[in-house]
């Protein structure tokens, strides 16, 4: 449990509240120069109305050591904290004298680490941020601490959980960010207590990153996650299946995918070398044929015999209908109506594969209509079917199952890469929609710090506009679809309906573990329009005769931002995630042309 | 007791469910009214939410019909303030857990406790998850209904021994509406909640008319009613709350009856 010190209180108010928090510590301060000054006198008062069980620490900056020892000894403090030049000496004599050390070091000095650990003193405070909010590159220095440590500097109750995700502190203190109009607010201060504690109530959730993820869905399907749960635990290790698997991968899908480098873009654009992962040589065209066949072989070892899915661009409905034509599945595959009239071509494959093709027409009649009315079906029969998600979101297990199916994309690019130049990319560069293709490029590289992982987020006509998609850059935190992430909403939590020239990409949330990579600033999402993803339609089919899905457009743009802005021995990896043939009526209309196929 | 209690103290319940602000606030206000008037024991109250997951298509079609007309949270609260002025029987909020969680859980659960309200129901929050929302809605005194469904087996004895107000047990697999039958065993997952709990249990799930709805109450403590009574709302509009008393004051009638 992260322990709690709520600092800087000086009425009687807040005393009573914090004896309703029952926060571990609260703070005095004894500073003259600090508007939270207390005098003697005050702090005792103060003290006197402390339940007892809160320790009361008084904090200082270099006063005499007869000052502490004197309210130490009169019980108006019980602990000293101290956040001056005190030497090991000034606390060697406080400890003499039993009294507790807590001693502050500032988190952004390189040397604070090391005399940290020697400090004699009894705890030790690391201060973040001199009230810039909390800088998550502080944090992430401290996990190399070998002892327990505060964490203080910048917390408010909208940081916390986030915060102690990332540092695991000993305990967290809090001063400015429980206050308004530099006076404690009781509103702020039952929020900080309440995120810090939320950690315990969050112990039967399972899925989580970070704050993200979890099991948000009917008790009707509860039973049916926890049975794929088990299976897909049993299953990965499983030198059978996983044989199977690779067998598939390999001799049907066309695995392992081309790593191509793109001469003549790099040139055309001046800077960096840019690869491409060529995820659109693979059979049905897309990267989403990893993630099903890894489904499909485990929906059929749990006795499965029929597989539903939802699609937006069709790229995985028709990998599901492909897959449940090879391995003998029924498959139902839900679309919605706007969906089946911009993509009809890939209608006419899954039914040409033997799947039925849902038309789903409430809400707006895409993406997200889809997934919801998947859901529902799954809810009214789960015996013999098997939801086979398409991208690495929804409720747990789900976004961690579709997440390792698709990691051999990443596993893929390091190995080639490491073959082709000898060093690892300096940036990969996939689009967003859900993330199941960037979830599948970055994944490798997540302990890789130096590799920058950029996601592309669809901006439709823009992220200022209503009509676009870019969740991350527009959407807050919410819950939808069984899971916590980032959503398109408005002020009362209704889903936002939102835009995209994309089908695949038009999706109001996006998978947990990126929100995660997100908050704690491993990845970075990047907005790109319609207009700029059109563009690089053109210009990837012009440049290097390879015809991406508009999808995988998104990246392109981006990329043809960045290489410009990099040297010619750095590397960009950027994944093309799927072919653009279904693509090429959407564009030419686009363009103002009408064309029949 | 909680006040949730009053509704199976010595009866069967007879619980309905409607979509706040379908057709209009001012009708959905009405038909509580005359809900109580005819005998239902305690309402479940919608705040209505963009993607209903567990709805079929009639509670999928009133959350739209609904929010077309602009029907805010707030708005709901408010209604149901006024409400609580002659309505005095339990009323539960039936909504979806970014609806809560958007709002502000504190703020959201203040505000219920403010208005009057007894509990909630969150079909998205399963007993994993419910934590989070149990935490802040027991501070202030409103009871979290968890449900129990045909697939739950080896879940119902701890969903249940964690149980408040009443349990909702869901009749069949598959999203709220009408069914014609119900092929799994209500009764003895009404008897395994039973060995767990002291929490009185309502059926729920496609019950649609006075025969049903006596039946499942004698084998549990209350039926609960939601899409036969939205479709009614959704057909005669603002002349429903007649009409459905009318359809309460029967099922009430069946219970006595059988």
């Amino acid at each position: 449990m992260t322990r709690i010190k709520l600092c800087g209180l000086t009425r009687e108010e807040d005393i009573k509240i914090a004896n309703d928090l029952k926060p571990e510590y609260v703070g005095f301060v004894f500073y003259d120069k600090s508007f939270r000054n207390l005098t003697k006198a005050q702090a005792k008062k103060l003290k006197g109305l402390l339940d007892p069980q809160i320790k009361a620490v008084g904090v200082f900056v270099d006063v005499p050591v007869n000052e502490i020892k004197e309210l130490f000894a009169e019980n108006i403090i019980d602990v000293a904290q101290l956040h001056g030049h005190e030497n090991e000496a000034y606390i060697k004599e406080l400890k003499a004298n039993n009294i507790p050390v807590i001693k502050t070091f500032q988190a952004d000095l390189p040397e604070s680490i090391l005399l940290a650990e020697k400090s004699s003193a009894d705890m030790i405070m690391f201060d973040t941020g001199k009230g810039g909010g909390v800088q998550i590159k502080n944090l992430e220095s401290l996990t190399q601490l070998k002892r327990p440590f505060i964490l203080a500097g910048g917390l408010d109750p909208e940081n916390v959980s986030k915060a102690i995700e990332i540092a695991k502190p000993y305990g967290v203190d809090v001063s400015s960010g429980i206050e308004t109009d530099k006076l404690k607010d009781t509103y702020k201060m039952k929020q900080f207590v309440k995120a810090v504690r939320e950690d315990k109530k969050m112990a039967d959730s399972k899925g989580r990153f970070g704050v993200h993820g979890g099991q948000y869905i009917p008790e009707t399907l509860m039973n049916a996650v926890i049975e794929l749960e088990k299976a897909y635990n049993h299953y990965k290790d499983d030198p059978e299946f996983n044989r199977e698997l690779t067998d598939l991968l390999n001799n049907y899908a066309g695995r392992p995918s081309l790593l191509y480098y793109a001469k003549k873009m790099t040139e055309d654009l001046g800077g960096a070398k840019i690869y491409l992962k060529r995820e659109d040589l693979n059979h049905t065209g897309s990267h989403k044929i990893n993630n099903v066949l890894g489904q499909a072989l485990l929906a059929k070892k749990m006795g499965k015999t029929r597989l539903i899915a939802e699609t937006g661009a069709g790229q995985h409905g028709v990998a599901t209908a492909t897959a449940a034509a090879l391995l003998g599945m029924e498959c139902v595959v839900f679309m919605g109506k706007e969906d089946t009239e911009r993509q009809a071509l890939n209608v006419y494959r899954m039914r040409l594969l033997g799947a039925e093709v849902i038309p789903v027409t409430s809400g707006t009649a895409t993406l997200k209509d889809a997934v919801s009315e998947a859901m529902r079906e799954w809810t009214s029969r789960i015996d013999d079917t098997h939801y086979c998600l398409g991208s690495v979101m929804g409720p747990h297990p789900f976004p961690t199952i579709v997440r390792d199916f698709q990691a051999v994309i990443s596993k893929e690019i390091k190995e080639q890469i490491l073959e082709k130049e000898g060093k690892l990319p300096n940036a990969v560069i996939a689009c967003v929609g859900g993330g199941s293709n960037a979830m599948g490029t970055f994944y490798n590289f997540i302990e890789d710090k130096d590799v920058r992982l950029i996601g592309c987020e669809a901006a439709g006509r823009g992220i200022d506009t209503f009509e676009t998609a870019a969740t991350v850059n527009t959407g807050r935190v919410g819950i939808f679809h069984g899971m916590k992430s980032y959503f398109c909403q408005d002020e009362y939590g209704q889903i936002a309906p939102v835009y995209s020239i994309s089908a695949g990409l038009d999706y109001p949330g996006i998978g947990p573990e990126h929100a995660y990579l997100h908050d704690i600033g491993r990845a970075e999402y990047v907005p790109v329009t319609d207009d700029e993803a059109v563009e690089a339609f053109e210009y990837l089919s012009k440049t290097e005769g390879i015809i991406p899905a508009i999808e995988s457009a998104h990246a392109i743009a981006y990329a043809r931002k960045l290489a410009p802005t990099m040297k010619k021995d750095q590397i960009i990896v950027v994944t093309v995630s799927g072919r653009g043939d279904k693509d090429c009526a959407a564009i030419a209309r686009y363009r103002g042309e009408d064309i029949h196929e | 007791m909680s006040n949730i209690a009053e509704a199976f103290n010595n009866k069967k319940a007879f619980i309905p469910f409607i979509t706040c602000g379908d057709p209009d606030l001012e009708t959905t206000k009405r038909i509580v009214i005359e809900l109580e008037k005819n005998g239902a024991d305690l309402i479940e109250l919608g705040i209505p939410f963009s993607d209903p997951t567990a709805e079929g298509p009639v509670i999928q079609g009133a959350n739209i019909r609904a929010l077309s007309n602009k029907i805010t949270t707030d708005d709901i609260f408010a209604m149901v303030k006024e409400l609580r002025n002659t309505v005095k029987i339990p009323l539960v909020f039936m909504t979806y857990a970014n609806v809560v969680f958007s709002y502000g859980m504190d703020k959201f659960f203040a505000k219920c406790k403010e208005i009057g309200m007894d509990g909630i129901i969150l079909p998205d929050v399963p007993f994993e998850e419910k934590g989070e929302f149990d935490a802040v809605a027991q501070e202030y005194d409103i009871d979290f209904i968890s449900m129990i469904a045909p697939t739950s087996e080896d879940r119902i004895d701890k969903i249940a021994s964690e149980a408040k107000g009443f349990i909702y047990i869901v009749s069949s697999l598959g999203v709220t509406g009408t069914r014609t039958e119900f092929n799994s065993d209500i009764a003895s997952l009404v008897k395994r909640v039973r060995m767990n709990t002291k929490v009185p249990c309502a059926v729920g799930f496609g019950i649609s008319n006075p025969e049903q709805a006596a039946k499942m109450a004698g084998i549990s403590d209350g039926a609960i009613i939601g899409s036969a009574i939205v479709k009614l709302v959704e057909k005669y509009k603002s002349d429903a709350p007649a009409v459905v008393g009318e359809f309460a004051k029967s099922i009430k009638e069946a219970y006595h009856a059988s």
